[in-house]
């Protein structure tokens, strides 16, 4: 080989050299340097990330009825970049989804900018309709792989439905497009009602057909757990009938009504006029959302006038018995009126008089600090606790913000403004022995099996007056509805317990409300020491007429019907001996009518 | 004879080994085959896990469904509304036609219960 010869042999072998040099390192920089790089682009175009969706947790009563549903629906997506006949395409939609022709074609037609081919391309995902139910979903799916189309995909979800529909809104409350509870139960159960979704990651071909066999990691959805009530559906239909029929006849401002259980707290229903329909949230009013039992504020009243009795009754300043001068119906020293004038009063008389005076002599015995601790102690100026978004604590000023006449007036329920779960929880306590339990909606937790993960156990705030003074309290109420009782101060004051003559903190002169203590039922309920329920009944605002305008003829009435039918229902029976053979049912109910 | 025998030992068939690479090619081949049909059991597996799991979403979805209408029509509001409307054929017991009695009475002396008794006998 001569010497040129051997020198192109040299040149070509160090070119090849230099090449497959080259070729090396591209192949280890591919390979070694960027392969988990790569690898994951890769993985991006063949391998997705599938959710499986968790099942939303069911609420249901004390028995077992469901109150919140979930119901499966599909998301129709299209993808513009697969249909070959945009036309042929949203004719068939818009016939199966019920959708005008012309807007789906305006969906179908929509474009985005893509970077890489810097220009408008057809949008690769457009929603075309949400909850379209499952069986119309299908049926669709059915059309499509009919006419072998493609483009348009059906993405899984649920919604929620709420069988009652008004029924309970206030205390279920509802949730957003994304399945999250915003107000109610499903806000405040929300952890435990949420389920976890689960997840699967699969490899699709390129027609996007998942690969069964190159299944990848998978986790499967956990369920959200169910949420039971305290809440009696039973009673809750009593309450919502009795409401909705007092709503219409004095078209008031607003109406709540309270059952509650003294012993545990468990509030066995409960309902607020303004309501909605959970199942059609548009246009509803805000105003119609708020649940007023917790989150609207009163004056007491003279319902308050259980607080201060109590309170020196517990801290022996007196006894049931011990005589108040009641200044004849006027004290001038702090300008205070009675309805009708008495001269010397018991502590019993008082309550069962409803004397102001008196009661303002009580709570001047006990003094500023003890009378506000009293108050604090019975659950006033703080929230109960309850399980329900929105809850205030009500106003309750301290002493030394008080003016001179702040002790005379807030025993009988002036300068005090509280929710009406909290005047409740307040009566409760006086029914359970001076027990103050913390109010109860939830009463257990259970999987989606029906085993119980939690309970709620009736908690006990604390004790705040002694058995001897609740018992002494309950026996003067009980006597308010006897012919001893105030009923000569107006049409119907006192017949189903404490008057009230509370007014709205900021509109004083307002036409009273009538929060009202199941009293019926706990003087049937007194000899066996276990009354069965307390209700409120609030009526704000009746448009009536004036003479007309009176708790005992506007909210005792409803609280009488709903005392009878709940007696009725839960088998309630009467403490008070019945003659063999009478007709219990008719004395019972002439008994409520009497008075 | 030497001819013959340098014919005989250019032209053997070497059996053996003919029957080896015979049977590596039929191992070869089948190993091919049922990995062919392996993995289109795999596939065809797959698509008929796929198609069970769809059919077992509609399944649930459907009970799911059945399950909301149950407890549609069944809960109170509903039935009170059929009540109202006279679909439910009940008819509420009014008060005058509920009677109830009173613990039977024990005799005196005894202790006995006396589900009747008649004063006027005594007197």
């Amino acid at each position: 080989m001569n010497q040129s010869a051997q020198k192109r042999a040299l040149t070509t072998c160090i070119a090849l050299a230099g090449c497959f040099t080259v070729f090396s390192f591209r192949l280890v920089n591919l390979q070694v340097t960027k392969h988990d790089e790569y690898a994951a682009q890769a993985a991006a175009n063949h391998v997705t990330r599938q959710t499986i969706t968790a099942r939303r947790g069911l609420i249901q009563d004390i028995h077992g009825e469901s109150l919140a549903q979930n119901e499966p629906v599909r998301t129709v997506v299209a993808d513009a970049t697969l249909i070959a006949d945009r036309s042929a395409m949203a004719e068939l939609i818009s016939s199966a989804l019920g959708m005008p022709h012309p807007q789906v074609m305006e969906k179908l037609g929509r474009e985005v900018y893509s970077q890489a081919l810097k220009k408008n391309v057809p949008a690769p995902y457009v929603v075309l309709k949400k909850e379209v139910p499952d069986n119309v979903a299908s049926d669709l799916a059915t059309q499509l792989e009919k006419r072998k189309m493609r483009g348009v995909y059906f993405e899984p979800g649920s919604t929620r439905v709420y069988p009652n529909e008004q029924m309970l809104c206030h205390i279920l409350g509802y949730v957003n497009g994304q399945n999250v509870g915003v107000d109610g139960v499903e806000r405040t159960m929300e952890d435990f009602l949420r389920g976890h979704d689960g997840f699967r990651y699969s490899e699709r071909d390129r027609t996007g057909r998942e690969i069964v066999p190159y299944r990848g990691q998978e986790k499967e959805a956990r369920n959200g757990n169910n949420v039971r009530l305290t809440v009696d559906m039973g009673l809750q239909n009593i309450v919502e009938m009795e409401i909705e029929a007092a709503y219409k006849q004095f078209r008031p401002k607003s109406a709540t009504i309270i059952l509650m259980q003294p012993k545990t707290g468990e509030i066995l229903a409960l309902a607020n006029r303004p309501n909605f329909n959970l199942n059609v949230q548009e246009n509803v009013p805000e105003d119609h959302r708020r649940n007023r039992a917790v989150s609207d504020i009163l004056e007491p009243g003279s319902t308050f006038k259980i607080v201060t009795t109590a309170a020196a009754l517990t801290e022996k300043l007196v006894q049931p018995h011990t005589m108040i001068n009641c200044e004849n119906g006027y004290f001038a020293a702090v300008k205070l009126h009675d309805h009708h004038p008495y001269p010397d009063l018991s502590v019993h008389d008082i309550l069962v008089k409803s004397s102001n005076i008196g009661v303002a002599k009580l709570a001047m015995q006990l003094g500023d600090q003890k009378f506000y601790e009293y108050v604090r102690r019975f659950g006033f100026g703080e929230r109960t606790g309850v399980n329900l978004p929105g809850e205030i604590g009500g106003i309750v000023h301290p002493p030394h913000t008080w003016s001179k006449i702040s002790i005379t007036r807030m025993p009988m329920g002036q300068e005090v403004s509280a929710t009406p779960l909290q005047v409740t929880t307040a009566m409760c306590a006086i029914a359970n022995g001076g027990h103050l339990m913390m109010p109860q909606i939830i009463h257990d937790i259970t999987d989606d099996q029906g085993h119980v993960l939690t309970q709620f156990p009736p908690q006990e705030v604390r004790t705040v007056a002694s058995q001897a003074a609740t018992d002494a309290v309950r026996d003067a109420l009980v006597e308010v509805v006897s012919p001893r009782g105030n009923r000569d101060a107006g049409p119907g004051d006192g017949v189903q317990g404490r008057r009230q003559d509370g007014h709205r903190p900021e509109a004083r002169c307002r036409r009273p409300l009538q929060p009202r203590p199941l009293r019926h039922l706990l003087r049937r309920l007194h000899a066996a020491n276990d009354p069965a329920f307390v209700a409120l009944v609030l009526v704000d605002d009746p448009q009536v007429s004036h003479d007309k305008n009176y708790g005992g003829m506007v909210a005792a009435p409803v609280f009488s019907r709903i005392g009878e039918k709940a007696a009725r229902y839960l088998n309630l029976k009467a403490t008070e001996e019945v003659p063999a053979g009478s007709v219990m049912a008719r004395q019972n109910v002439s008994d409520y009518r009497d008075q | 004879m030497s001819s013959a025998n340098r014919r005989r030992h250019a032209n053997a068939i070497p059996i053996a080994s003919f029957v080896t690479w015979v049977f590596i090619g039929i191992f070869a081949a089948g190993g091919g085959l049922a990995y062919v049909w392996c993995k289109n059991q795999l596939y065809s597996t797959g698509t008929e896990i796929k198609s069970l799991e769809r059919e077992l979403v509609d399944l649930k979805n459907k009970n799911e469904v059945a399950e909301s209408k149950i407890a549609q029509l069944s809960s109170t509001a509903k039935l009170q509304e059929r009540y109202d409307t006279n679909f439910i054929k009940l008819v509420p017991i009014t008060n005058d036609h509920i009677t109830v009695l009173s613990n039977a009475p024990t005799s005196a002396n005894s202790g006995e219960l006396r589900p009747v008794s008649n004063e006027r006998t005594h007197e």
